[in-house]
């Protein structure tokens, strides 16, 4: 969760002193066993409570919501394993590591089985215990970050409409606002400041308008009134046809446009409008997502019955995190050069849906500031023909 | 009448809707400090101790603002602090499917956007005065969670 529950100024000694005191449970029969781990947790900062057995444990946890227990395996009464999956019942978000005298491969992979998430042999030193509390902490602090987000995100999801009509609100609001304060201050505001506001509301009227042109053709492909005709297509003529229109706003941008795809070489079984969708959401995005001096490439390769068509840019890149929500409806990257990037967050979300329609797949390699690379499979003309071939011969 | 010391933080993920607001809220001396997500928006009400917060619920494709004022309520220093909630999408709070008697939003004002200028201002003014009156009611409401 990093510094987000932290106070100013705490922030660099957060390793070894959480924000919010952190609660961990020891269930441990031996007493010297619990006395040691109250010892060494408690110095670095948690509140730490133990118990002797399964029963009581049971209650701790479910009294105490503790971020991670640390769970003896072999102890009278309810077993150490059961206490695990019991645990996990009662609150799955604790982590559980497990202690045990009797360490084999079997006990670890069984603890881990029932839901541990670590496993410490007997006896170990504090600094043993300490490492794997700290990483079992980390893995707690994460997947409540993950959660939380997930949370957010479900809470729009269900309202799906609401959500749409909030993204076409937003230029409007803006625009209103503007409008509204010019008005209010029609003496105060400098010329310049008045012409820069009114630029803003022209820019945002533009993005609201691409929005509705986006959505709209979301809604035609999702109703099925997109006609298609499934054909024989060159990719090198549709890529061209692409590249000669964004000739233009490349070098605005100063980027380098290249196809290395050859002439009637690559065939693809595909609507051609469709085809012209995609590759002109992906070279735009390579163009927009650029650095000045950058380059977008397009490439292709034949494999196994299938084209693989590369888009591939010397950007700013996609963290990690957000790639798996890349192709979602209205998704967009959180990041500081990509707010002054106007998009609809549609662009991909429309790329993927018309893709999976041809029978083909799409996905991304990046790497932060140096790249991303798209990659759209389709069928290969030449495949289905001989298919057909076969099917034709053996009848 | 009001005074250059009066902070409000404004925070919204859109920057065109933040520089407005601001400019107007500026004009009328109050200094405005700006964020532009949930987590710059904590930051900087614990460390500059704003007068007011004006918080945005939908950031970045969620829900930000509601976790965000959770977390400002946690803060000691913050538990007072009235904040004014805004949203585009729907007219109150409870659409949201938030109880009325939440604690941590019960004591705090919800504005439709877009922001009626005048009727903002207005609302600002009087929380103010609310705060200059009586500096230690808890205006914020016990904020527990």
């Amino acid at each position: 969760m990093d510094t987000y529950l932290t106070q100013p100024g705490q922030e660099k000694s957060r390793t070894s002193e959480p924000a919010e005191q952190e609660t961990i449970v020891v269930i441990d029969d031996d007493y010297a066993m619990r006395l040691s781990c109250r010892k060494i947790l408690s110095k670095m900062g948690f509140r730490v409570e133990t118990f002797e057995d399964g029963g009581q444990g049971l209650e701790g946890v479910t009294k105490l919501k503790p971020s991670l227990a640390v769970v003896d395996l072999k102890m009278p009464g309810i077993s150490g394993m059961e206490l695990v999956t019991r645990i996990h019942e009662v609150r799955p978000e604790t982590v559980v590591v497990v202690i045990t005298g009797y360490p084999t491969v079997d006990t670890a992979v069984g603890a881990m089985k029932c839901g541990a998430y670590d496993f410490l042999p007997k006896p170990f030193s504090p600094d043993e215990l300490r490492l794997i509390v700290n990483r079992g902490l980390e893995h707690h602090r994460l997947s409540v970050e993950m959660q939380r987000s997930e949370m957010e995100r479900a809470l729009l999801k269900r309202r799906f409409i609401t959500f749409v009509s909030h993204q076409l609100q937003t230029p409007l609001v803006a625009v209103h606002q503007y409008l509204d304060v010019l008005k209010q201050l029609d003496s105060m505001e400098s010329a310049a400041k008045r012409q820069e506001w009114l630029d803003r509301c022209l820019k945002r009227t533009e993005e609201l308008q691409a929005l509705i042109k986006d959505w709209l053709s979301l809604a035609r492909i999702e109703g099925e009134s997109f006609s298609r005709q499934w054909v024989k297509v060159d990719l090198q003529g549709v890529i061209a046809e692409i590249l000669k229109t964004y000739e233009e706003m490349a070098a605005a941008n100063g980027v380098c446009l290249e196809s290395r795809i050859p002439d009637d070489t690559y065939f693809v079984v595909g609507d051609r409008n469709c085809l012209s969708v995609i590759f002109d959401n992906l070279i735009v995005n390579a163009i927009k997502y650029n650095k000045p001096n950058g380059k977008v490439t397009v490439s292709a390769d034949a494999l196994g019955g299938e084209v693989a068509i590369a888009v591939a840019d010397t950007g700013v890149g996609i963290p990690e995190k957000y790639r798996p929500f890349l192709f979602e409806e209205f998704f967009r990257v959180e990041r500081d050069e990509t707010r002054k990037t106007p998009g609809t967050g549609l662009g991909l979300s429309i790329c993927r849906k018309l893709v999976s329609e041809m029978g083909g797949s799409i996905s991304v390699d990046s790497e932060v500031n140096v790249g991303s690379t798209f990659r759209v499979r389709l069928l290969e003309y030449r495949a289905r023909a001989e298919e057909e071939e076969k099917k034709g011969s053996s009848r | 009448m009001t005074s250059e010391t009066e902070k409000i933080l404004i925070v919204d993920d859109d920057r065109d809707f933040v520089e407005a607001l601001s400019a107007f809220l500026e004009a009328h001396h109050y200094v405005v400090l700006k964020a532009h997500d949930g987590r710059e928006g904590l930051k900087l009400a614990k460390m500059e101790h704003p007068d007011l917060i004006i918080m945005d619920i939908i950031m970045n494709e969620r829900t930000e603002g509601f976790f965000t004022v959770q977390e400002i309520r946690r803060t000691v220093e913050l538990k007072t602090v009235p904040i004014f909630i805004l949203s585009s999408l729907y007219s109150q709070v409870t659409d949201f499917g938030i109880p009325p008697n939440s604690s941590w939003l019960a004591h705090d004002e919800f504005l439709p956007k877009p922001v009626n200028m005048p009727e903002l201002l207005e609302r600002v003014q009087r929380r103010m005065e609310e705060r200059h009156r009586n500096p230690e009611t808890p205006v914020g409401g016990k904020a527990e969670m």
